[in-house]
């Protein structure tokens, strides 16, 4: 994987691409003897192929216009735009933006917990990353930033929307990671309108929040698998309707899960708040401008919101019915905490949930030499040296400017008079100031003050005498564990307004007649877009093929048969040809 | 030291003065119904009963049962700093303060539904669903309201987007903002306070189960938060930053007054809704908040 991202030549990209596309194979089937793990794997093959398809002919074009496979800045080349297509659907693939993401909830589900902490983490932003390395690269056609932003708006919204349908806390957790890279992409495409507007300033912002976010997903995506690894471990079981009151016997991995809960949800002081915060304050900033770009942004905006409050509704649920309440089944009351081994690098990754919210300002130089490198400050004949990162450095991006400040001297100085020359973009130089310096204070802040109350009021609820007794059920005597929300009633609010897209097969048998037989309520959330879209497609596919297919069956004299046809019928043409 | 006298001031302000409003609000409510009425500083003889009480808990729930309202509290107040008042100003403003403010009542909220999530409880399921699905309506609605703002101002700080006054848009946001204010606080044509019968309730449901300091906790946490989104909406609304110090003070009591008084009245004279028609009043306040997002950009100066 990590050869995908030195080598800076076409072809060995695609082999390095292909290497790392099938090891993630063999990491997904390393419980090969289960049905559903192989379909899993098989089914990821395929569409990760699909993806190598597109970048074979994207390299390949590319090499054919560029005359070489050698990779590198070309922005000049207005030609080679259309090609953005291309890799936006190979890395797409990759990525799990929404209608690609048919591969990623079984094998996120289906893969060992750590290979899924692996691939969500790491592996899927490689198509992140891919998209934003030949972005910045290569020419990208005007509605690019449109289509990006409009792609990862609907990520983010119909991807949490799976998510809370979903029983399985995997496939939760899978479908989770489709929002999280629709807010990337949000991010993403703003910076590409921003370039196509030359109004660069809240283009970068957007761009380092959602590099930011690349780094905390991995990181709180990462802890929150490892968690349901652990839960898995002990319970022996994805489903959540089946758990219930883990925290009593497994206190380290309900404590830690519902810290990344509260990251991946994007609630301060962790870190998630700050790249959504950052992304926020450049679609703000868009839509501020008043230009046309502002059309994109307010509904991405609202939707980014939207997706918050479905991310905190599923987290809420997934933490609730895992770990909270009582025991639904004899397996969860008998769980037990997950050892040494597994709870440390919970523990690191908690750590750095925590460190990257607490202290965002640790990264920003690093946020800035990479959104500089992407976008070299156009002060002429940068673009032309051989390597991305050079160019930051060179664009003369500080990496001592005051963290918190987007380097607010260049973009002033370089940006500022294309602003100056447009009115409609009002102040914009001064707004390109992001007091990230303020918002780690105020974090600090708060985590400071929530330690302090949380102590205060355990310490005078402990003087005042702390007594236990049965939950309190309004009155109803023998309160028990079937009682309670499962994750099914829990989601069933929201996710019927999701209906339409969700489609959830329901099997019902009510309880009628006077010796009536046992009542059935069932309900799934299949995976849409592959069941309902793709395998028909498929089969139409296949049944095409099955009659051509036909034509081969093995008779010698008829394939001979087909030889002398085939002669007769080029003779034909042939004779034809020369007839005139 | 004057830095630390004026977050004192502010402090205490937020923290004595928020429980007079449901105060008020029983008021009005029994002088409409023709009675008498609980005093107006009852919630204050309430939360001093309740901090010296001992506290029942679950067996089910964990120590986290009892710290998260604290948690709650704290997010409700650190929102409340941010909020500048009238000629005060913010406890603190920086570019993006909105946003940071949003998301602290999502953390509110968060700590809210996992504590009550603790008890295993039916009806804390019921309330826990209800708030965090009405909750992605009232998000959507907020965030437009905000950006409305925003655009009118050109500014994401909240110190100067609630100064400048909004012109035509106003009347749209207000009635937005105003909804928001009733689906938030949990008031009537959405929950009701009141009721006792725990199938129709939201957030009184999901704090059945705490007793003694922590339900204090809880109960004065949302009575700073009907006042800080009164606040949000008389400012939202009114041109104060443009008066006189003194006036601006006063303007922003009378409009908090007014504000509560109508929340009073609204819970005389409507209702609660059946749960399925509170979707549609939620997309109502949305709508009318993204209207006044589009005047807001259509109208202000280009």
């Amino acid at each position: 994987m990590l050869l995908v991202l030195t080598v800076s030549n076409g072809l060995h990209f695609l082999v390095a691409w292909e290497v790392f596309a099938v090891c993630g194979y063999f990491l997904i089937t390393l419980d090969g003897n289960k049905r559903a793990v192989r379909t899993a794997g098989w089914l990821y093959l395929a569409t990760s192929h699909a993806g190598t398809l597109c970048l074979c002919v994207f390299f390949g074009l590319l090499a054919v216009k560029t005359g070489g496979w050698e990779l590198g800045p070309l922005r000049g080349d207005a030609s080679l735009a259309p090609l953005f297509w291309l890799a936006l659907a190979g890395f797409g693939i990759k990525a799990g933006i929404f209608p690609l993401h048919i591969w990623l909830p079984s094998a996120h589900a289906n893969a060992p917990s750590h290979v899924s902490a692996l691939m969500s983490g790491v592996a899927i932003k490689m198509g992140v990353y891919g998209i934003v390395r030949f972005s910045g690269w290569l020419p990208v056609p005007a509605a690019a930033g449109w289509v990006v932003m409009a792609l990862g708006a609907t990520s983010a919204l119909l991807g949490i929307a799976f998510a809370l349908a979903q029983n399985d806390f995997k496939r939760l957790l899978a479908y989770c990671s489709v929002e999280n890279i629709g807010i990337i992409m949000i991010g993403i495409g703003g910076a590409l309108l921003a370039r196509s507007h030359g109004d660069a300033a809240w283009g970068r912002l957007a761009l380092a929040g959602a590099l930011l976010h690349v780094w905390n997903h991995g990181a709180f995506k990462a802890l929150l698998f490892f968690g349901a690894g652990s839960v898995l471990h002990a319970t022996g079981t994805r489903e959540m309707s089946r758990l219930g009151g883990l925290w009593q016997r497994m206190p380290w991995t309900a404590g830690l899960f519902a810290l990344g809960a509260v990251a991946v949800v994007g609630l301060p002081p962790l870190n998630g708040f700050v790249s959504e915060w950052l992304i926020y304050l450049g679609l703000f900033d868009a839509v501020a401008g008043k230009q046309a770009s502002a059309w994109v942004a307010m509904p991405a905006a609202i939707l980014l919101g939207l997706a918050g409050a479905l991310a905190l509704a599923t987290f809420a649920k997934a933490g609730a019915m895992i770990f909270l309440g009582a025991a639904r089944t004899k397996s969860a009351a008998l769980a037990h905490e997950c050892g040494n081994w597994m709870r440390g690098p919970m523990l690191a990754l908690a750590g750095i949930c925590l460190g990257l919210g607490l202290v965002p300002t640790l990264v920003w130089p690093a946020l800035t030499s990479a959104a500089g490198a992407w976008q070299p400050v156009q002060s002429g004949g940068l673009s032309d040296c051989g390597n991305g990162e050079a160019d930051g450095q060179r664009a003369g991006y500080p990496h001592h400017s005051g963290p918190g400040i987007v380097p607010a001297a260049v973009i002033g100085l370089t940006i500022g008079e294309t602003h100056a020359a447009k009115p409609s973009a009002g102040g914009a130089p001064a707004m390109a100031e992001v007091p990230l310096a303020t918002l780690g204070w105020v974090q600090l802040g708060l985590a400071g003050l929530m330690a302090a109350a949380g102590t205060l009021l355990w310490r005078k609820v402990m003087a005042n005498n702390l007594r236990r007794g049965p939950t309190w059920d309004c009155g109803y005597a023998a309160p028990a564990a079937r009682m309670q929300y499962t994750s099914g009633s829990f989601a069933g609010l929201a996710s019927a307004w999701f209906s339409w897209i969700l489609r959830p097969l329901r099997t019902m048998r009510r309880v009628h007649g006077h010796f009536p037989a046992e009542a059935i309520y069932q309900e799934r959330v299949p995976e849409t877009v592959l069941d309902m879209v793709i395998l028909p497609l498929a089969a139409r596919g296949m049944q095409v093929s099955a009659a051509v297919r036909r034509l081969q069956h093995g008779h010698l004299s008829f394939y001979i048969l087909y030889v002398v046809v085939a002669l007769a019928a080029l003779a034909s043409l042939v004779l034809l040809e020369n007839v005139p | 030291m004057k830095l630390l006298l004026d977050l004192i001031l502010r402090i205490d302000c937020w923290l004595l003065l928020a429980p007079l409003l449901p105060g008020i609000i029983n008021k009005v409510k029994a002088w409409v119904a023709g009675r008498r009425g609980p005093p107006v500083l009852q919630l204050y003889y309430d939360l001093a009963r309740l901090w010296k009480k001992g506290v029942v808990m679950s067996t089910l729930a964990s120590p986290a049962f009892v710290i998260l309202p604290a948690l709650t509290w704290v997010a409700l107040l650190s929102a409340a700093m941010l909020m500048p008042l009238g000629p005060l100003g913010a406890g603190l403003t920086f570019r993006g303060d909105a946003l940071v403010l949003l998301y602290l009542l999502a953390l509110g909220r968060f700590c809210t539904v996992w504590a009550a999530m603790e008890t295993g409880s039916a009806f804390e399921g019921m309330g826990t669903v209800r708030e965090v699905s009405y909750a992605v309506l009232a998000e959507a609605a907020l965030i437009a309201a905000v950006l409305s703002l925003s655009v009118q101002s050109g500014s994401i700080a909240l110190a100067t987007m609630l100064g400048p006054p909004l012109g035509a848009g106003a009347v749209l946001l207000a009635a937005g903002l105003f909804i928001i204010l009733l689906a938030e606080n949990c008031r009537v044509p959405f929950d009701d306070p009141n009721t006792h019968l725990e199938l129709a309730m939201i957030h009184e449901a999901m704090v059945l189960d705490h007793s003694g300091p922590p339900l204090a906790a809880i109960l004065h946490g949302a009575s700073m938060k009907l006042l800080l989104f009164a606040v949000l909406l008389v400012q939202a609304v009114l041109p104060i930053g443009q008066l006189q110090p003194l006036a601006a003070a006063a303007v922003l009591a009378a409009g908090v007054l007014g504000v509560t008084v109508a929340v009073g009245l609204v819970e005389s004279l409507w209702a609660r809704f059946a749960f399925r028609r509170v979707p549609l009043l939620l997309t109502t306040a949305f709508l009318l908040c993204l209207f006044a997002l589009l005047v807001a950009w259509k109208g202000g100066p280009a």
